[in-house]
């Protein structure tokens, strides 16, 4: 089946209409149609086609994967690294949406050397490799097969323009309308006239619009009804808004061994402890959450320098530490649709260096800086003791969230005051340090969630764990510290990110089950935020004893991560270079699609020629006596026939006498070289005793013929 | 395991036969249409990325249109197919068939379809086949190539009628590509009329039960000096046209009990005293078996297509000579048919050839014991065998130490070749069969 006229074009000005490829598609389009009018055409044969092919399939796979590794959702970044899961889906439904689209254009050459080839269709074996391969293994069932892919590749035009956002526009659904019509139309059965086939369209084309209708509103009862499911399958990140705690659920809880941070300290002492990514100052008991206590409007975006790699947080603050840190962004930012996330910060961080342009920082008044921009940061950052981006606490305002505790937690937190035995005059480094020891003597740390923690309608889990199973994990410490110096009066906030222990090669690893908890105390005396954590040090060892056998897999993996997320975030410096790299490596398989052919004829030749040595006859004497008498001046023209030649050879005087035995000597060989029987013995050894013999002969005959000449000169000299 | 294999083959029966529905039913810018809903209806779930949605309602809208005009076509028709008697597998097999419209008005723009029985196998053939090719392929291996399914029996085009005027018929040609030899069955002929979109067909069926005998594919063969020579032999061959002896003299003997009375040489009777015949010589011909070993768990496997076919193209050679040709071989029971010098001619030893079946339930002496019984009668023996294993080679020994000549062609699955060999065994494999016959001499 051959398309009508113009539908092609219509096709392809249709995609690229509403592709952006407007220009690309009327192109191509008027390339296909120029076949009808020019008579040239190509001789293409089957091979050609598969050659053909197979740089259509190559430009698709490269098409792939360029776009799945550089798609904004991170690609194989995200898979290696083992993003979320709605990453990785939303990374392969960008691909697949670009690879789509681009369809029309990746495979136009294919039909471009249909349309210009003498036979105006394909071989069936040429776009399927199994049945290549079939044929190759002597399976002649296809071939001979041929199909016309017109109405193929204007079906693949007509559905990439449709692969774009859904505006709720009908324009692509009218214009399909009128290109399947056209495509029908010419197809229609004669059994019908123009009127039946109209009606019968008629009919159809409101079912289409009505199911359309239907189709978008049950799509949006769907979608509304997933919303949370999907939800679930998100990997939780920090929040820069709320921390909801695991206190209270029960199990086991499980935080996998998954390298997310590396640092590198400049000096071997600048190595933070904890990386805080943000901190909290509302709890509500009720979900056992924390909440910044504010919305991301609270988020107040920060100037770069004027080099745009670094960002002055405290302006002026002496630093003493430099640490290089490279993290990745996990979250998205609806508002750049770029990626986006909190950046680890040792504490009392002032200045960030080295880091990627066109960046976007904001920082909130609890001392979280949100990053977005790329998936993946390195950069210096840059600390000293002293002040923190923390803004001081709100003591004096009506609210006081650094000092708020919820009244159910108020029992719990008093007995637990009245058993740490404070002296009615302590200052708040006592309260601290009796605090601090409360904790480290009675309480155990422990990932077990049993039963006795879970909520209950008498007491809260926290109120469980700082007065009966005194045993959790970092969350209850913190969360507990938090309230627990609130009651005695200490501002104090709720702070999470990770700590910093394992050492790899000269730097640091974090794992994803270092993700930390602790308190940030209020230090009046110094009008700074200092860490203060309760939970006991053995945490570290227990956490660690969970190492899985098969950890220095997940390491290879998180390495070779690490390693593409840098190339990927152009933090390598040569991904730039890939594109242009790529055209290249394109070309040369260009040509040695195309060209191969060249290489393979040439060494069939090389394999004929070789093999011909051993055809019979090819050592016969008489090629000697036909350089011989070539050197006299008789040489045989190519494809000249031995037989012509020896007759125009012995034309010349001198080789009177030798007439006869030389069309001897031709007629023996002759026999020899193409008689199937060949010649026996004795007429082989005559061969080759009268080729010597006239060797000899000619050889004298020519020195007379040089002898003579020269003394007729010697004669006229004198 | 059964099980499975039963629900593996229920699944086969319905997508074989949705597949052979769909295509029948549907036109060819039908068959895109569907494909492309497919393709959409997998594209479009994406709602907020892609516009895909819109095609696939669309196109489900056109189909469904499509679908609910075949529900009526009226129209009266008769058929009559006109068949040859025999077809060759591989070869194509044009064939009429005359229409008939027994309604008052013209009927235009309908397609004739043939409609063969269902070829679909029982469940125990299936299974026998797929056993056969699990020992035959790897598994995750592309070297292994599975073979064509052994249960098409033939490609069937289609044709459009002409228009038909009023009560009056019309001749359409179609044509047949039988793909396997056996007993072809015809069920009927299929009216088709695609609807005013030209996506799907409406049907009517009408019965016309007919069979078609499709002979085994030959091959050619090169000028062959068979195995053996004219002999003389006691007995002489009794089924020759001119049964008996010849009118050579050869010598003169005593009367022997049962010598004819017209042999009596009277005048050695008269000097002898004693009943003296005379003796002739013997008029021989050359008699040669054609052994077709069908030792074969599976049925239709391409190595009995393949045996069945060098011994069609034997018994075509041979029987164009002067010489006899019987025909060994194991079926329900064993199988000796003779052909060549008036007795039968070529075409009806194909025609017991392209009814040969795979035996599955005897061993191969039953063979041995009918080729050994035979072995006296004939002057030389073609065996045809499907493998190269003890049961053959022992066949073969007793044949040569019985001093009969022997022509040795086995058969072995494409890229095999059997572990050991003699001089005189032809290897033949299949899908080279031809380039191997030619090498005889």
């Amino acid at each position: 089946m051959k398309t009508p006229p113009f539908l092609l074009f219509a096709a392809l000005l249709f995609w690229g209409w509403l592709s952006d490829f407007l220009i690309v598609g009327a192109s191509l389009g008027a390339l296909l149609e120029i076949s009808r009018v020019v008579k040239l055409r190509w001789e293409l044969d089957d091979t050609d086609f598969n050659r053909i092919w197979s740089f259509c399939v190559l430009l698709n796979i490269v098409l792939v994967g360029y776009v799945f590794t550089n798609n904004d959702e991170g690609g194989i970044n995200a898979m290696l690294h083992g993003n979320t899961a709605s990453a990785a889906a939303k990374s392969t439904v960008l691909t697949a949406i670009r690879f789509l689209r681009w369809l029309p254009l990746t495979t136009f050459a294919f039909l471009l050397a249909q349309a210009f080839n003498a036979r105006p269709s394909v071989p069936l074996t040429a776009v399927s490799l199994v049945l290549r391969w079939r044929r190759r293994q002597g399976d002649r069932a296809f071939a001979g097969r041929y199909v016309d892919l017109s109405y193929p590749y204007f079906f693949v035009c007509v559905f990439a323009a449709g692969i774009h956002t859904n505006t709720g526009a009908r324009i692509y659904f009218f214009g399909q309308c009128l290109l399947l019509g056209w495509a029908l139309w010419v197809n229609r059965s004669r059994r019908f006239g123009i009127v039946s086939w109209l009606l019968a369209l008629a009919v159809a084309l409101p079912l289409g619009v009505a199911g359309m209708t239907g189709f978008n509103r049950m799509q949006g009862v769907i979608q509304n009804f997933n919303a949370q499911w999907i939800s679930y399958f998100i990997r939780q990140r920090t929040d820069p808004l709320q921390s909801l705690t695991s206190m209270g659920r029960i199990g086991q809880l499980k935080l996998s061994a998954k390298i997310v941070i590396r640092l590198e300290p400049h000096q071997p002492g600048d190595a933070p402890t904890y990386l805080r990514e943000a901190s909290y100052r509302n709890y509500a008991a009720q979900k056992m959450t924390w909440y910044a206590g504010g919305g991301l409007k609270e988020f107040q975006p920060l100037a770069a320098e004027t080099d745009e790699t670094t960002w002055n947080l405290l302006a002026g603050k002496k630093v003493s530490s430099r640490v290089n840190i490279a993290c990745y962004l996990n979250g998205w930012s609806r508002e750049l649709e770029e990626p986006e996330g909190l950046l680890p910060l040792p504490g009392g961080c002032a200045r960030l260096e080295n880091v990627p342009p066109y960046m976007v920082l904001k920082v909130n008044p609890n001392g979280a800086v949100l990053a977005a921009g790329r998936g993946f940061l390195m950069f210096d950052a840059l600390s000293g003791r002293g002040a923190t981006l923390d803004a001081p606490p709100d003591e004096r305002s009506t609210n006081r969230y650094d000092l708020a505790v919820p009244p159910n937690e108020i029992p719990a937190l008093q007995q637990v005051i009245a058993e740490m035995q404070l002296p009615a005059d302590a200052g708040d480094a006592e309260k601290r340090r009796r605090a601090e020891k409360f904790f480290s003597e009675k309480f155990s740390y422990s990932t077990w969630q049993g039963a006795e923690k879970r909520v209950t309608t008498n007491a809260s889990p926290l109120t469980k764990f700082l007065l009966t199973s005194r045993s959790g994990h970092c969350e209850f410490f913190a969360s507990a510290t938090v309230l627990l110096l609130r009651q005695l009066d200490i501002p104090a906030r709720y702070a999470v990110g990770y700590s910093v222990h394992e050492t790899r090669g000269s730097g640091f690893v974090v794992r994803e089950r270092d993700a930390h908890a602790w308190c940030l105390a209020w230090n009046r005396a110094t009008k700074t935020w200092e860490d203060f954590d309760t939970t006991p040090a053995s945490w570290v060892a227990i956490e660690s004893q969970r190492t899985a056998g098969e950890e220095w897999l997940a390491d290879v993996r998180s390495w070779l991560a690490f390693q593409f997320a840098k190339f990927r975030w152009r933090q390598a410096q040569f991904q730039q270079y890939i594109f242009w790299s790529l055209i290249p490596v394109m070309l040369v398989l260009l040509y040695f699609i195309i060209f191969r052919r060249r290489g393979k004829l040439w060494s069939r030749k090389n394999k004929t020629s070789s093999a011909a040595i051993i055809w019979p006859g090819l050592d016969s004497e008489f090629y000697a006596l036909e350089k011989k008498l070539a050197a006299r001046g008789l040489p045989r023209q190519t494809g000249e026939p031995l037989a012509d030649w020896l007759e125009r050879a012995l034309a010349e005087p001198g080789l009177q006498d030798l007439r006869s035995p030389l069309r001897e000597l031709l007629r023996l060989h002759y026999a020899y070289r193409f008689d199937p029987s060949g010649l026996n013995v004795e007429k082989r050894q005559q061969l080759k005793n009268e080729a010597a013999a006239l060797l000899g002969k000619i050889s004298a005959a020519s020195a007379a013929r040089n002898v003579t000449p020269s003394k007729n000169n010697s004669a006229a000299s004198r | 395991m059964t099980l499975l294999y039963k629900f593996i083959y229920w699944n086969y029966r319905a997508t074989s036969g949705l597949w052979h529905w769909a295509r029948r039913r549907f036109t060819r810018a039908g068959l895109c249409v569907a494909v492309a809903l497919m393709v959409t209806g997998a594209i479009g779930a994406d709602i907020e990325n892609t516009e895909s949605y819109q095609s696939f309602v669309l196109l489900l809208a056109l189909l469904l249109f499509a679908f609910a005009c075949s529900f009526r076509f009226s129209g009266k028709f008769s058929a009559t197919r006109i068949l040859p008697r025999v077809g060759t597998a591989g070869q194509p097999l044009p064939y009429r068939v005359v229409v008939k419209n027994l309604t008052p008005k013209i009927q235009a723009g309908l397609t004739l379809l043939d409609n063969l029985a269902d070829p679909r196998p029982s469940f125990a053939d299936w299974f026998g086949f797929q056993r056969a090719e699990g020992r035959r392929s790897r598994p995750f291996r592309f070297s292994s190539t599975r073979s064509k399914n052994p249960f098409r029996l033939a490609n069937l085009s289609e044709a459009e009628i002409p228009p038909l005027p009023a009560k009056s018929d019309g001749e359409v040609r179609l044509e047949l590509f039988p793909l396997r030899r056996g007993v072809l069955n015809f069920s009927g002929v299929t009216i088709a009329r695609p609807d005013p979109l030209g996506l799907f067909r409406a049907f009517i069926k009408i019965p016309a039960p007919q069979k078609v005998l499709i002979l085994p594919k030959r091959y050619a063969l090169p000028d062959l000096t068979l195995p053996g020579a004219v002999r003389f032999q006691q007995g002489g061959v009794a089924l020759a046209t001119n049964v008996g002896s010849s009118e050579e003299f050869v010598a003169l003997r005593d009367y022997r009990h049962g010598d004819p009375l017209r042999h009596i040489h009277w005048r050695s009777w008269a000097k002898t005293g004693k009943p003296i015949v005379k003796e002739y010589e013997d008029e021989f011909f050359v008699r040669h078996a054609l052994v077709l070993d069908t030792f074969d768990d599976e049925p239709n496997s391409d190595v009995l297509e393949e045996a069945v076919s060098v011994a069609a193209s034997f018994a075509c050679t041979i029987l164009t000579q002067e010489s006899l040709l019987d025909l060994l071989f194991v079926g329900n029971q064993s199988y000796c048919f003779t052909a060549g010098r008036g007795l039968a001619h070529a075409d009806q030893m194909l025609e017991i050839l392209a009814s040969v079946k795979n035996c599955a339930d005897k061993k191969f002496e039953t063979l041995e014991q009918l080729v050994l019984k035979h072995s006296t009668d004939v002057s030389g023996c073609i065996c045809v065998l499907q493998r190269w294993d003890e049961a053959r080679k022992s066949l073969v020994e007793k044949l040569k130490m019985l001093g009969v000549p022997l022509l040795l062609l086995v058969i072995v699955p494409r890229g095999e070749k059997p572990a050991d060999t003699l001089e005189t065994l032809h290897v033949l494999e299949v899908g080279k069969i031809e380039e191997g016959l030619a090498k005889l001499k």
